[in-house]
């Protein structure tokens, strides 16, 4: 071994160290716990059992909970897209201090602690709050709407503080993308429509697939949001999870509830990726 | 198949004016060279042409009849980039056929056209490659073929060599020209090569500044500049104060140079009192006896190239000419020499255009 591959592997270690401590480890313990049988004394029970697997997908409602989690995260995923879009756009075309401001404006929503935030989204829809207020004012609508506790609600919160991961890896393709590009197709007929549905987004895919699979797999494992903003009338998988957790003490129901939700958000990962593959070869410079 | 004239094109960069009055006409068919040096406004010209860029001023006319306002979509320009400009994603046979797809011709036409323009500019066999599956040549060629399959009727060049090696430069130069000339499509083209520029064009256009020094023919542009900066980006040059200019008639001159009367030919209309200088081109002058000749000096610096035997001289009156002699010629360094001046070759121009 060079003198050079092993620095490499010491540069590693750091990082390597870390995973297995905080993910491999207790990955392979909840995997554990996920087949053991329910404790009454710790946790878990010492045997072994397919018990909490049969159970959930054998019931309607645990389907329907999890088809709800990946779907409101599909949807989450595609709104924010296409939000997310012109501002990467119009972030790829700002230069200076323009640039700067926009990108301190984009990280906001990233800037508040999660509980702050989803309060703020509380007050601002509540029944007499300020958004209220101001339609009842303008004439728009006749009543409060009630917005709390809605899947909208959820599903606009969701996008709102997702929208910086979809914009940064967008703007960053779009920035790689030669302005005389445009200009040739412009010279070969093609009109502003033509060059961003030929040009633009096609080679932008390279920032929208990391922007999506991120946005994804954020959406299907948010709970405070959901948690705080769904209210108790809607379940997704986490908040159902944690409701496992430390309502029922169930940890190794819990634990195959999470491992079927990660596992379910990892096939949809790789059905997505299998769909744009080609996509995505031809469109990496 | 069209032809364009420029008047007094004039662009604005914020508060610089890159181009100051830019005036061309290209005939049917006529390949047009924009020659300067980098900064001097060319791509600017091109991108004006092309639709790319809005002038702050002048028109330009194709067949008549004005374009500024018609956007670069519309104009079917064929444009060739330096960079070339492929789209990355799509196959060479893609990138060549896209302007045809947008026309929404039936697919078995864009085929057969795309295959007869990818022949044209031998690319056959490489439509499934994509553009980094093929090598800079080729590259450049798929631009040209995406160009051509409009049938433009202008097509636009912006320096398309520059990023190749010496060889393939000879080559794809010379597909262009014949490309160009057999279709007769009317092209501007731009680059800072002098040699491929007077080789190319049927007219040259010297750029200075944001302004065009010089419109003429290569020939007029080699040997009969209007001012000192053609003549030097044009070639080797040697250029003789002159004093005592006196017109005998247009455009010719009855001088004093190195000490010695001259009548020769030069740029017409030079005012009276202007700082003129004779051009004499090294391939115009030279050696011969001591004391035959028109200037006498002596050689302080020789070195054989096999083809010719590069000269300096000095003049008596300080002067220093540079020459191409006979490579079989015998010279002695501090010897002293003549050196006779073919004169249809002096060409007496002002220093800098009035
Ligand atoms: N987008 C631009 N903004 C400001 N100045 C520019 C811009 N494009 C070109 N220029 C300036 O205009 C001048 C002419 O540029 P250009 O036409 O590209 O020159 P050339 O192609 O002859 O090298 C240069 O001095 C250049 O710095
Ligand atoms: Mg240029």
């Amino acid at each position: 071994m060079t003198r050079l591959s092993r620095f490499r592997i010491l540069l590693a270690l750091p990082a390597v160290g870390l995973i297995f401590v905080f993910m491999i480890l207790p990955i392979t313990n909840m995997v554990d716990m996920s087949f053991r049988t329910t404790g009454t004394t710790g946790p878990f029970g010492d045997a072994y059992t397919l018990g909490h697997y049969n159970r959930i997908l054998g019931d309607g409602y645990y389907w329907g909970v999890l088809l709800r989690s990946l779907v409101t995260a599909a949807m989450v995923t595609l709104l924010c897209l296409i939000v997310s879009y012109p501002i990467a756009w119009h972030l790829s075309k700002a230069r200076g201090t323009k640039a700067v401001v926009l990108y301190a404006c984009i990280a906001s929503p990233l800037m508040t602690g999660v509980l702050v935030r989803n309060f703020g989204w509380m007050i601002i829809v509540a029944l007499n709050g300020p958004l209220n207020e101001v339609l009842l004012a303008f004439g728009i609508i006749e009543r409060p709407l009630r917005l709390l506790f809605t899947q909208g609600l959820v599903i606009l919160a969701l996008v709102h503080v997702f929208i910086p991961f979809m914009v940064l890896p967008i703007n960053n393709a779009l920035r790689n993308i030669s302005p005389t590009l445009t200009e040739a197709a412009a010279s070969m007929g093609a009109t502003r429509l033509d060059i961003l549905r030929d040009v633009i987004l096609p080679l932008s895919f390279p920032g929208i697939y990391p922007g999506v699979i991120l946005v994804y797999v954020l959406a299907v494992a948010a709970y405070v949001t959901p948690a705080l903003l769904g209210g108790q009338m809607v379940s997704y998988m986490p908040t159902l999870i944690i409701s496992e957790l430390t309502g029922t003490f169930q940890w190794p129901l819990g634990s195959a509830m999470a491992i079927v939700l990660s596992l379910s958000s990892l096939g949809v990962v790789i059905l997505f990726t299998a769909m744009t593959w080609k996509m995505m070869e031809r469109s990496r410079a | 198949m069209a032809t364009v004239e420029v008047t007094g094109l004039q662009k604005r960069y914020q508060d610089f004016l890159a181009l100051d009055g830019v005036s061309l006409k290209a005939k049917t068919g006529q390949l047009i060279s924009l020659l300067g040096p980098s900064g001097c406004g060319k791509s600017t010209t091109l991108r004006c042409l092309a639709g790319f860029l809005e002038p702050n001023g002048g028109d330009i006319l194709v067949d008549g009849e004005s374009i500024v306002s018609t956007p670069a979509n519309r104009r079917g320009f064929g444009v060739v980039f330096q960079d070339y400009a492929l789209f990355p994603h799509m196959t060479v046979a893609e990138n060549v056929g896209y302007g045809l797809r947008l026309k929404r011709l039936p697919k078995g036409e864009i085929a057969t056209r795309v295959y007869d323009v990818m022949k044209l500019v031998r690319l056959d066999g490489l439509d499934r490659r994509l553009p980094k599956e093929i090598s800079g040549g080729q590259q450049q060629r798929v631009a040209l073929a995406r160009a051509l399959v409009l049938q433009p009727r202008l097509l636009l060049l912006d320096e398309p060599l520059a990023n190749l090696d010496a060889r393939l430069r000879d080559e794809v130069r010379w597909l262009i020209r014949d490309v160009q000339q057999q279709s007769g499509i009317t092209a501007f083209y731009v680059t800072h090569d002098q040699s491929e520029a007077m080789a190319m064009s049927d007219m040259v256009a010297v750029m200075k500044a944001g302004r065009v020094a010089q419109f003429a023919t290569p020939r007029e542009i080699y040997q009969k500049p209007t001012e000192r900066y053609v003549a030097d980006f044009t070639g080797e040059a040697n250029f003789l104060p002159v004093s005592q200019v006196t017109g005998t008639g247009e455009g010719s001159y009855r001088i004093v140079v190195a000490g010695t009367d001259l009548e020769v030919t030069g740029v017409p209309d030079i005012p009276i009192g202007w700082d003129a200088e004779l051009l004499l081109r090294p391939e115009s002058l030279s050696l011969v006896a001591p004391d035959a000749g028109t200037f006498r000096g002596r050689v302080t610096k020789s070195a054989f190239l096999g083809a010719a035997l590069h000269c300096e001289i000095t003049l008596d009156d300080g002067d220093v000419l540079r020459l191409a002699a006979d490579p079989n010629e015998q010279v002695s360094a501090e010897g002293k020499v003549g050196v006779a001046i073919d004169r249809s070759h002096a060409w007496l121009m002002p220093k800098v255009a009035p």
